[in-house]
């Protein structure tokens, strides 16, 4: 279990990005975390990812304290981020460097053909469109089994079918070992299709505002009534996230109280 | 449409017109380039060939042609030529090595870029060859001095290269490494040499042409064998056709010099970009 206890960041220049974020994550379950822009989504997936540490409050993995980067948890980035001097194979090995190189070599051409790349195993990044270069960086953050795997807006910068289709492909590899996936994003749509739990928050500072369950079976019908009321409820949220004049859940609670779930 | 057909018939035309001149150009290109050079010799030859100028001062290829043959009769040619190489090779490798390793150590870690780079900013205002006299006095007349020159000439661009490179490496591709929880040592290896080495083989380019720059004004200060001592035998001697010959040489040197770093480097760069080679090509 991911647990999140009362995270909060504030850089060196004075500025509040997070503040007191809780929350606690099962093991295998898929959290979007949505929310307008500067409210510390992206903060805390790094703050949870290890690359920055947090300033107050702790996020523990299975009761050991992340502070740098974990074995357990991979990260995919908005940007596939492919080391260009490597083959399209080698970048998928990249994490594997402690592996006997045959062993490497199986999982890599395994994960390859996953993803549906095994005829450019020996491609450069460069040659790759952006779907197919966003796959590798799929490829490559899952083929050391993470037990975490954190999504950073993976798919805003593809075109609206790729996006859709990388979806898909990535809850169908996200069966094969269950990891537990936090995804960032600020594409409802994406949020609905993809998540048990949508965590809502809102800007200045960067706080949990609202959760909502999204309680679909998978496959998901994009095109369903109740998706569609899922999409709402999500959007409402939001819309409520950004008005000022809503007060906080937890406004009322003093510091240091439990959160009202 | 009977007015159509003409316009259609035209557009297929220029279509393969346009198709067949690409082809004639890919060998045009490099001839034409050679071309300018060809008809000033070829011209040249035959104006002092008719006689319509003696040639004594711009000799004809012809001439400088057989004045190289004659210095590589004689093993003169090699002598020289070896004499230039080794202080050119010994100048870059001391360059570059201190080039690297202290434009390695300022990129890397920003507590000595603050001390040293100011220091080495302020070196490099000054025009390289002012360091001459004092180079002569310090380490006399020989070969060391030469090769000091030759190597300062070289380190401030390597340094600058290496130096730049790793300070633009980009920061989300160290990231990756981090998330991958690389060590010191593997991060360096592993991310930081493989991005920074398309500018450092820029900058070994860069260096070992103002190596080959600056050992010419080594040898036109005071030697007795090399390029560069041709060049000044040439001009004290009154013989031009030397001259041309010694420039003649330093060109092909150095052009076969820098296409050897450019060979050398190129199977670890093949993942660069078609683009960059063919504009480079």
């Amino acid at each position: 279990m991911l647990a999140l206890d009362r995270v909060g960041k504030t850089y060196p220049n004075g500025v509040e990005a997070l503040a007191r974020f809780s929350a606690e994550i099962r093991q295998g379950e898929i959290v979007a975390i949505i929310g307008g822009s500067g409210c510390g989504k992206s903060t805390l997936l790094r703050a949870i990812a290890g690359l920055d540490r947090a300033s107050s409050g702790t996020v523990t993995l299975d009761d050991e304290a992340i502070a740098s980067p974990h074995a357990k948890i991979g990260i995919i980035f908005q940007e596939p981020r492919l080391l260009p001097w490597l083959s399209v194979a080698d970048n998928i090995g990249f994490g594997l460097a402690d592996l006997p190189a045959a062993e490497r070599r199986a999982k890599v051409a395994r994960a390859l053909a996953r993803v549906g790349l095994a005829d450019k195993a020996q491609a450069w990044p460069r040659e790759l469109s952006g779907g197919q270069a966003q796959r590798v960086a799929i490829a490559r953050a899952l083929v050391p089994q993470p037990e975490v795997l954190l999504l950073d807006e993976p798919f805003s910068a593809l075109d609206a079918f790729t996006r859709r289709d990388l979806q898909d492909h990535l809850l169908d590899l996200w069966a094969d070992t269950r990891p537990t996936l936090i995804l960032v994003t600020h594409d409802v749509d994406e949020a609905v299709v993809l998540a048990d739990r949508v965590l809502v928050m809102r800007p200045r500072p960067g706080r949990l505002f609202d959760q909502i369950e999204i309680n679909l079976g998978r496959p998901r019908d994009r095109n369903s009534p109740l998706f569609e009321n899922f999409k709402r409820s999500v959007l409402t949220s939001l819309d409520r996230s950004l008005d000022r004049s809503v007060p906080d859940r937890d406004a009322t609670l003093g510091p240091g109280q439990a959160m009202w779930w | 449409m009977i007015s159509d057909a003409p316009a259609l018939q035209r557009s297929s035309d220029t279509a393969e017109s346009a198709a067949a001149p690409s082809r004639v150009a890919r060998y045009a290109r490099p001839v034409l380039g050679v071309l300018l050079p060809l008809a000033l010799a070829l011209g040249w030859e035959l104006v002092v060939w008719s006689g319509w100028s003696n040639g004594r001062l711009v000799p004809p290829p012809s001439r400088v042609l057989v004045t190289i043959v004659d210095l590589a009769r004689s093993g003169e040619l090699v002598r020289h030529i070896a004499a230039t190489l080794w202080r050119v090779g010994l100048g870059f490798a001391f360059g570059v090595v201190a080039g690297t390793l202290l434009g390695a150590i300022s990129g890397y870690w920003s507590l000595a870029r603050r001390l040293l780079d100011p220091t080495v900013q302020a070196l490099r205002a000054i025009p390289s060859l002012a360091w001459v006299p004092l180079f002569i006095l310090w380490l006399g007349i020989f070969e060391t001095s030469k090769i000091a020159l030759i190597a300062v000439g070289v380190f401030f661009p390597v340094y600058l290269g290496v130096m730049g490179a790793i300070l633009s490496v980009d920061r989300k591709i160290v990231e990756v490494g981090r998330t991958f929880r690389l060590s010191g040592p593997a991060m360096i290896r592993r991310i930081l040499l493989p991005a920074v080495l398309p500018a450092y083989v820029v900058s070994l380019r860069v260096g070992l042409g103002l190596g080959w720059m600056f050992v010419v004004a080594a040898e036109l200060i005071g030697a007795s064998e090399g390029l560069g001592y041709l060049l000044l035998d040439g001009q004290q001697l009154g013989k031009p056709a030397q001259i041309l010959a010694a420039i003649v040489i330093f060109a092909m040197l150095g052009k076969l010099t820098d296409w050897l770093i450019e060979v050398g480097s190129a199977p670890f760069l093949r993942w660069q970009d078609a683009f960059g080679r063919a504009g480079g090509a």
